[in-house]
């Protein structure tokens, strides 16, 4: 069990953390240069910059939303995503890993804020995982891989909030130890795969829209030929 | 199958490999990456990376002298691939030395700081010139992709001649001069590699595989796009080779012969094994297949012969580099990180090569990557089934994607136990020696200390030691009934009584005595995290329990103790000083004929041991030391 747990703090978080971090950077690169193509390949080169700051600001500070509609849900929403990147970040024993390994360090959350700011966490993703499974428009709207997903982003919180609190023997602690770090890292290599790649890919989502809405000149008479309507009204 | 995007793939993971481990190399120092020492500071790297690779650039000078100064027109299509091969091996060259060089920061330094008198300072400013060189006379290549920077072109067009004139001078001098360093270790250097021409010897195997570099890559990248070889043309190249290859041959056996070192080539051991290897991989078999003309004009021959001394040539640089040291100076075989940074930077460069031919005029007629063709189908990602877009994108996509994914891989392979040394060798420390006088010599270096445990016993046991208010939990009070634990400050489990070297267990660097994971694990003491940590507080060393909680047989004299952060002790090194000297000290100043008590001579002594010299036939009078090489001939024996 303790080799295991080495190997799985050592090499394979090695791995794991590696390919989240360039595989992240990758999908930047790869959505800038496509970007930078669109851009060349239109005839309007004009962007809506405005409309694309307010509405990213939007989103990065959903005051609007929680007041308008949906409050205690955009709330919660809100309160996970902090405490989704503040805790495994700053809480201390990782800052800990950080410094004897590389010998790195930066400030760590208080206990106690680190201990609360877990149990929102877990709180509010509960929540949104019930709300998921009962109202009838969200239900409609997700795929299987959403509710895996909330899961999968429990797990480690769980049971790192067991380790770190709950007294536990020695032999639990360990088996304990173990799934927080293997489902962390299964979370770091699935990362830059999946839909929680929105984490980098984000502040760019509005400009990718406004360029997605800039067609190639012709495009119109492409679209007909393909449809063998050469000639139709767009 | 499609050759380019399979090679470019390859070429990728091998490059986020080395990526991985450069990153390691550059976070965590030399000593985790390679198995270079300080017998042995110069290995793999300088022979491959440097040495190689500036001789296998040697086809950019080799060929522009062919064009432009014997006027040979049918060479023109050789000349651009040539000179961009020189340019990325210059470039190739200078990562790896970034790679190998201790301070790479101060590599700038050569610049200000002239040191007139080392050939290491005349090659580093020859491959700083003739990078720069080369770079000028090759970016008129992609300045003609448009005409905004006609301008520039046409002033660097006009400086052309004197530019190849200046390149052929620099390539002249520094391409010798690699040579010229080994001068320095004629007691090194296997003899058969040793010679006072080798600076020749260098310059003329770099014109030698310059020229077959150029044929070489030439049919590398006809094969790899799927067009018609050059073979006519290579074939003369070839010829050329010949001559060259043969006066290489009679320069390095007329000085091997005039030497009186003919008869090491069938010594039978590996080294002359090694260099029977190499003269025929490198000279002979090429030079026999490149002898008959109908041979040479032959694709496949050319293929063998060109393969051959280009790696023939490589291994005689890689064997002055390293590999053919005596053994008695060195041991060294490259580590696995050592080659992998090596292949890295070569694909990387091959890699950049390809850019640079499918991107600009550097052929003919420009290579089209087979996938671009208008008659290839769509090419579909396996997992999600969508297109991957057009052929540029795609290929981007899953390059990058190999890279991300080898470069994983390598940072998983990391050896994890070095990447913790924090930079100091952990030496292991061996126990003392002796019954009643112990030889406390950590390191078996034959440097030791000698230190009479009865003596100290009995001191201890009938002084009271005078001790400050501060010093008062030292247990020095305590001598009498409890007096062993004055030095012995730890028991172990079953009450036994420790020796130094079981906890202070390595030379010089700090280690971890408290073994936390031990502690908590269900194979060791079985504690739950609150027995000792309290609950609700960070877990700190601070917050915990002290160790006396548990073992109160546990004497920790304030010597030492303190020192270094928690549940660290200090080296065998340091903590012998303090627990001897910090009393040596004291006592000197007290006992009235004991005034040379805290001096160095008191307590070491050099040699062997005393106890260990009584059952020794040889004495051994010279003492050797761990970093210092001393001649096998001070060795007396009695």
């Amino acid at each position: 069990m303790g080799a295991l747990l080495d190997f799985a703090r050592g090499p394979l978080f090695r791995l794991t953390f590696a390919i989240m971090v360039l595989g992240l950077a990758r999908l930047l690169f790869l959505d800038i240069i496509g970007m930078y193509r669109a851009y060349r390949r239109t005839t309007d080169k004009k962007m809506p910059w405005k409309l694309i700051f307010s509405r990213s600001f939007e989103w990065f500070f959903p005051v609007k939303r929680v007041i308008r509609e949906r409050h205690v849900y955009s709330l919660l929403s809100i309160v996970f995503h902090i405490g989704l990147i503040i805790v495994p970040l700053f809480f201390f024993a990782h800052v800990n890993l950080w410094k004897e390994a590389v010998g790195i360090s930066w400030p760590a959350l208080p206990y106690s804020w680190a201990f609360w700011l877990t149990i929102c966490t877990i709180a509010s993703a509960l929540f949104l995982l019930i709300s998921r499974l009962t109202v009838k428009a969200m239900r409609a709207l997700s795929l299987g891989r959403d509710y895996l997903w909330l899961l999968l982003l429990l797990v480690p919180f769980v049971t790192g909030f067991i380790c770190a609190n709950v007294d536990v023997g020695p032999g639990s602690y360990q088996v304990l130890m173990l799934v927080h770090v293997l489902s962390a890292e299964l979370i770091f290599v699935l990362i830059p795969f999946s839909k929680i790649a929105h984490c980098v890919l984000a502040p760019l989502s509005q400009v990718v829209c406004a360029l997605a809405w800039k067609f190639p000149p012709e495009t119109d008479d492409d679209i007909c030929t393909t449809l063998n309507k050469k000639g139709a009204p767009v | 199958m499609n050759r380019v995007q399979n090679t470019k793939l390859v070429l990728w993971l091998m490059t986020g490999f080395a990526a991985a481990i450069a990153l390691n190399r550059y976070v965590f120092g030399l000593g985790v990456t390679t198995n270079l020492n300080d017998k042995t500071p110069w290995g793999f790297w300088i022979g491959f990376d440097v040495m190689a690779g500036v001789a296998l650039a040697a086809g950019g000078f080799v060929t522009t002298a062919i064009f432009y100064i014997m006027k040979r027109e049918e060479f023109h299509p050789l000349v651009r691939p040539a000179v961009l091969t020189a340019f990325l091996g210059y470039l190739a060259v200078v990562a790896g030395l970034l790679v190998d060089l201790g301070l790479p920061w101060n590599i700038w330094h050569m610049i200000i700081y002239w040191n007139p008198h080392s050939p290491l300072f005349e090659v580093g400013w020859c491959v700083m010139l003739y990078t720069t060189v080369l770079l000028l006379e090759f970016s008129p290549v992609p300045l003609e992709e448009s005409s905004r920077y006609a301008r520039v072109r046409n002033f660097l067009m006009r400086f052309r001649f004197p530019l190849v004139l200046l390149g052929i001078m620099l390539s002249t001098l520094h391409q010798s001069s690699l040579g010229t360093l080994f001068l320095i270790m004629p007691y090194r250097l296997f003899p058969l590699w040793y010679s006072h021409i080798l600076p020749i010897q260098f310059f003329i195997s770099a014109v030698a595989l310059g020229l077959m570099m150029v044929a070489f890559e030439s049919l590398i990248s006809h094969w790899l796009y799927r067009r018609e070889p050059e073979t006519p043309l290579v074939g003369k190249l070839c010829g050329a080779a010949v001559w060259v290859l043969a006066v290489y041959f009679i320069v390095k056996m007329t000085d091997i012969v005039a030497a009186g070192k003919f008869g090491l080539i069938f010594n039978g051991n590996w080294q002359s094994d090694l260099f029977i290897v190499e003269i025929l991989v490198s000279t002979l078999i090429p030079m026999a297949l490149f002898a008959v003309p109908k041979l040479r004009r032959n694709s496949k021959v050319q293929w063998v012969g060109s393969s051959m001394v280009v790696i023939g040539m490589v291994l005689n640089r890689i064997d002055v580099g390293g590999l053919a040291m005596l053994d008695s100076t060195a041991s060294y075989t490259p580590s696995w990180m050592e080659i992998a940074i090596s292949l890295g930077i070569v694909s990387a460069a091959a890699l950049a090569f390809l850019f640079v031919t499918e991107r600009f005029h550097i052929w003919e007629i420009r290579p089209e990557d087979p996938q671009s063709l208008p008659h290839t189908p769509p090419s579909f990602d396996y997992s999600s089934r969508t297109w991957l877009g057009v052929p540029r994108i795609a290929s981007l996509t899953k390059h990058t994607l190999a890279f991300v994914l080898s470069f994983a891989v390598g940072m998983a392979f990391m050896p994890g136990r070095k990447l913790h040394a924090e930079g100091i060798d952990s030496v292991t420390v061996s126990r003392a020696t002796g019954i009643d006088t112990l030889c406390i010599d950590g390191n078996r270096d034959d440097q030791f200390v000698e230190f009479p445990h009865q003596a100290h016993i009995s001191w201890i046991r009938t002084h009271k030691i005078p001790t400050s208010p501060a010093d008062d939990t030292s247990g020095f009070a305590l001598a009498g009934k409890d007096s062993c634990s004055v030095c012995h400050h730890l028991n172990l489990p079953g009450e036994r009584l420790s020796e130094c070297w079981e906890c202070h267990a390595s030379m010089y660097a700090q280690a971890d005595f408290f073994r936390h994971d031990w502690h908590a694990s269900p194979a060791g003491a079985k504690l739950k995290c609150d027995d000792c940590h309290t609950a609700g507080v960070t877990r700190t060393a601070q917050s915990a329990k002290k160790c006396t909680a548990c073992h109160p047989f546990y004497k920790f004299t304030t010597i030492g103790v303190g020192a270094t952060p928690a549940y660290h002790i200090l080296s065998y090194t340091d903590a012998m000083h303090k627990m001897c000297v910090s009393c040596h000290v004291v006592e000197a100043k007290v006992v009235k004929d004991k005034q040379d008590l805290a001096l160095c001579t008191t307590c070491h002594r050099v040699g062997t041991p005393p106890n260990l010299r009584a059952g020794m036939k040889w004495d051994i009078s010279v003492p050797h030391f761990d970093n210092v090489v001393l001649p096998d001939v001070g060795l007396s024996v009695k």
